[in-house]
């Protein structure tokens, strides 16, 4: 690499081209000097960035309206991503304007508010991924042009970065300090999405869905496209690279086919991404240009020479030839394109073309549990009406005969009248009992009362086994929450005490972190199975209902240990008399 | 005897007040919520308060709450608590001030006018009586446990009517056999379990209760 604080002191834009093997003209990158850009190109950045502002408006105002509006706080929370997003692309075009200098790639900054632009209005969504992404990228590179002005490396004098001037040596340590600022703050983003697991951390890790497996024979795309890697590396060793990147994407593709096909995408629009550049840098005459801005405003440039220039088995020594190579070039991005989507099925969901697993997942979580809760629902409903109308009806019926009868005999026979409403008396007391046992099944009246607490008291209470309670409960949950919770615990005694052998039981109920948790213990024998047809099941289905979990360990030997979870949130605090 | 009723549902409280009045009892007041209750039981001062559970304005425990408030401001009065079920937990919280004069019975008891109006008496009187479903669940849960293994069957039969707060005759009565012999049980019972014997009905069944419920 030739060194440009080599000639601080030259007085004129000096053009030093590498001696070997060089192709073209070097006079024809001498019209790179330093300057204003054009008017052009400031207007059409500034349009940009008003296109961006508008797309910035229309995605506030789209996050507060359709079927999910969200509270101010969750617009908040998602338009802010869009806003980053749009503050990086601003500043990434600020740090990149020094480099307008040539005028040359001003065009490539236009791209940068453009995409931040269609982020934002299309896939607000997808900013919490690129925001972070992009820090960090931005602080690496930072990071590179600053090892570039400590090494005096050719290249990295054209960047100026964020506040630090280009071509500069005293701004080295301030533009240390902003690349790592960039790169910490978009670590910490991007951790935050990662323990989050926010669609960020899914996008990035995959862990959440399982990788359309149809998509795997695309991972045999990574033989061509480790060849064309080493054809674009193109070093003198470039045959022995193909032979060991192939040979390790033959590994890949056999133990990894996922990872392979999401290489394969990405690797094919890196080389057709790098194929245009260095397709545009040979029809220029060399494919790497570096200038040196010295603080005396003139500016020296160097030539490096362009490496072998072949892409995809086309020569690019003529004007059509790299024409055709370029059009192969976007024929290989296109085709990454398409299979990015297909290798990365996380960014089909990103990008809104495919349903989220989780959720779907989740609907069919709730579809069950809810088919579940409206059987229970009109079982319980057919088993109260049969035993109203098997039981306290009938029994009503035949307390009318009985009282009727003795209306009849009352005059004639007292006794027999006498005899026949004690036996009315009897039999309403008898309704009564059974009417007090179906009320209790329909929902506990201590349960009504007083609340779960009192309720499961009681049922320590009511157990044969000598049962210990331990509730440290701060509110009330939900009366539905309750019932259920109280219904479980009931079978989970009631199979306690009829199985287990036990004759003490330990109940444990806490609520922490928006989770309710019930801990019932039994010193008894062990081995019971919920699989096993006991009502555990039965209790889990319920509790599922609440997006509840029932957990079982009961080892042969005892004791067995029944964990109940139910999230929910407690009301307000009420005070308990056990 | 002067009582005080509380019953929220107009026929029940009717029916009580005639049945009371029917057995020669004088009905103080009628009311038919828990601060009403409150307020008679303060400025009446009954022999003897008959209190449903379930009461206006929260229709949850509210009568039981009210009894319990009342006794705590009137240490000892006569409370006879009413309900549709019994609960063992409410029969512990009735009988935690330990001083006596305190029922605790199923609603359906009142159509046995007999037993109904000699529990009224007890209670007035000072006297403990349990539901003999609170007395059954007891028993059942302790079952188990050593010292009631030692029991008779005829003893645990004994140890049930007095836990309701029967005295040594009706328990006599309904046991068909003399009184001699049922204070003999009782001796015995007192014994195996470790309890102090004694003549007074009430401290015999808070002894036995405390026993159960320990």
């Amino acid at each position: 690499m030739p060194q440009p604080s080599s000639s601080p002191g030259s007085a004129e834009l000096e053009v030093v081209p590498v001696p070997h093997r060089l192709h073209g003209t070097p006079a024809s990158y001498v019209s790179l000097k330093a300057g204003q850009p054009g008017m052009l190109v400031l207007a059409l950045v500034l349009l940009l960035f008003a296109l961006t502002a508008a797309c910035l408006v229309i995605a506030w105002r789209r996050t507060g309206r359709g079927a999910d509006a969200k509270g101010l706080r969750g617009r908040l929370r998602e338009f802010g991503w869009c806003a980053a997003l749009a503050a990086l692309a601003a500043v990434m075009t600020a740090n990149l304007y020094p480099s307008l200098d040539h005028g040359r790639y001003w065009w490539w900054l236009a791209v940068i508010p453009l995409v931040a632009a269609g982020v934002v209005l299309l896939r607000p969504r997808l900013a919490a991924v690129i925001v972070p992404a992009s820090l960090i990228v931005l602080g690496l590179s930072g990071l590179g042009i600053a090892r570039g002005y400590a090494t005096g490396d050719g290249l990295y004098w054209l960047y100026g970065y964020g506040l630090a001037r280009a071509g500069d040596p005293s701004m080295t340590g301030l533009i240390l300090a902003q690349a790592w600022a960039a790169f910490l703050a978009g670590g910490w983003l991007a951790w935050r999405a990662l323990a989050g697991r926010s669609a960020a951390a899914r996008l990035v890790l995959g862990r959440a869905a399982a990788p359309d497996r149809s998509a795997h024979r695309y991972g045999l795309l990574l033989l061509p496209v480790c060849v064309a890697v080493a054809e674009l590396v193109g070093s003198d060793a470039w045959l022995a690279l193909m032979l060991v990147l192939l040979a390790g994407s033959m590994l890949v593709i056999r133990r990894w086919p996922a990872l392979a096909s999401r290489l394969a995408a990405a690797g094919l629009i890196f080389v057709g991404l790098l194929g245009l550049v260095r397709i545009k840098g040979w029809l220029a005459g060399g494919w790497f240009l570096t200038v040196g801005a010295q603080p005396s405003g003139t500016a020296q440039a160097y030539v490096l020479e362009g490496p072998r220039r072949f892409f995809g088995a086309v020569d690019v020594s003529s004007q059509p030839m790299a024409m055709l190579a370029a059009a192969e070039a976007l024929a290989v991005i296109g085709l990454g394109c398409w299979l990015a989507p297909r290798a990365f099925p996380e960014l089909r969901r990103a990008l809104g073309l495919a349903p989220d697993a989780e959720l779907t997942r989740r609907v069919e979580r709730l579809t069950q549990s809810r088919a579940v809760a409206v059987d229970t629902a009109a079982a319980d409903l057919r088993r109260l009406e049969r035993d109203l109308h098997d039981g306290a009806q009938a029994r009503l019926v035949a307390l009318g005969m009985n009282l009727r009868a003795a209306e009849r005999l009352i005059h004639t026979s007292p006794h027999a009248a006498a005899a026949l409403v004690a036996e009315a008396r009897e039999a309403s007391a008898a309704a009564l009992t059974e009417l007090r046992e179906l009320v209790r099944g329909v929902h506990p009246p201590v349960l009504a009362d007083r609340g779960l607490t009192d309720a499961v008291c009681a049922l320590a209470l009511d157990s044969p086994l000598q049962v210990e309670t331990e509730i440290d409960l701060p509110g009330r949950p939900p009366a539905p929450v309750e019932t259920a919770c109280y219904f479980a615990l009931a079978e989970v005694l009631t199979n306690a005490a009829k199985h287990s052998g036990a004759r003490q039981a330990r109940i444990v109920m806490s609520h922490s972190g928006r989770m309710l948790r019930i801990e019932v213990t039994d010193f008894g024998t062990g081995g019971a199975d919920p699989a096993a047809g006991s009502g555990l099941a039965g209790v889990e289905r319920r509790l599922a209902t609440f997006d509840g979990i029932l957990a079982v360990s009961s080892p042969v030997g005892g004791p067995t240990i029944v964990v109940l979870e139910v999230p929910c949130a407690l009301s307000s605090l009420k005070t308990s008399s056990c | 005897m002067r009582v005080v009723v509380a019953e929220d549902l107009f026929l029940l409280r009717n029916g009580l007040v005639r049945l009371l009045e029917a057995h020669g009892f004088e009905v103080a007041a009628a009311v038919e919520d828990a601060p009403g209750l409150l307020t008679a039981l303060i400025s009446e001062r009954p022999d003897v308060a008959i209190v449903d559970v379930r009461l206006p304005p929260a229709f949850t425990d509210d009568g039981l709450r009210a009894a319990i408030e009342a006794r705590r401001q009137l240490p000892g009065l006569p409370v006879l608590v009413l309900s549709q079920y019994v609960e063992q937990l409410y029969a512990r919280e009735l009988l935690a001030d330990k001083a006596g004069g305190v029922g605790y019975l199923l609603k359906d008891r009142v159509f046995n006018d007999d037993q109904f109006v000699d529990a009224v008496r007890a209670v007035a009187a000072g006297g403990t009586v349990m539901d003999s479903e609170v007395v059954t669940k007891l028993l059942g849960r302790r079952s188990r446990e050593e010292p009631l293994m030692r029991l008779s069957a005829r003893e645990r039969e004994v140890l049930e009517l007095m836990a309701e707060g029967r005295s040594n005759s009706a328990i006599a009565q309904r046991l068909f056999v003399t009184e001699k012999a049922v204070s003999k049980h009782s001796t015995s019972i007192f014994a195996k379990l470790d309890l102090i014997p004694s003549d007074d009905d009430n401290r015999r069944v808070l002894a036995v209760l405390a026993y159960l419920n320990s």
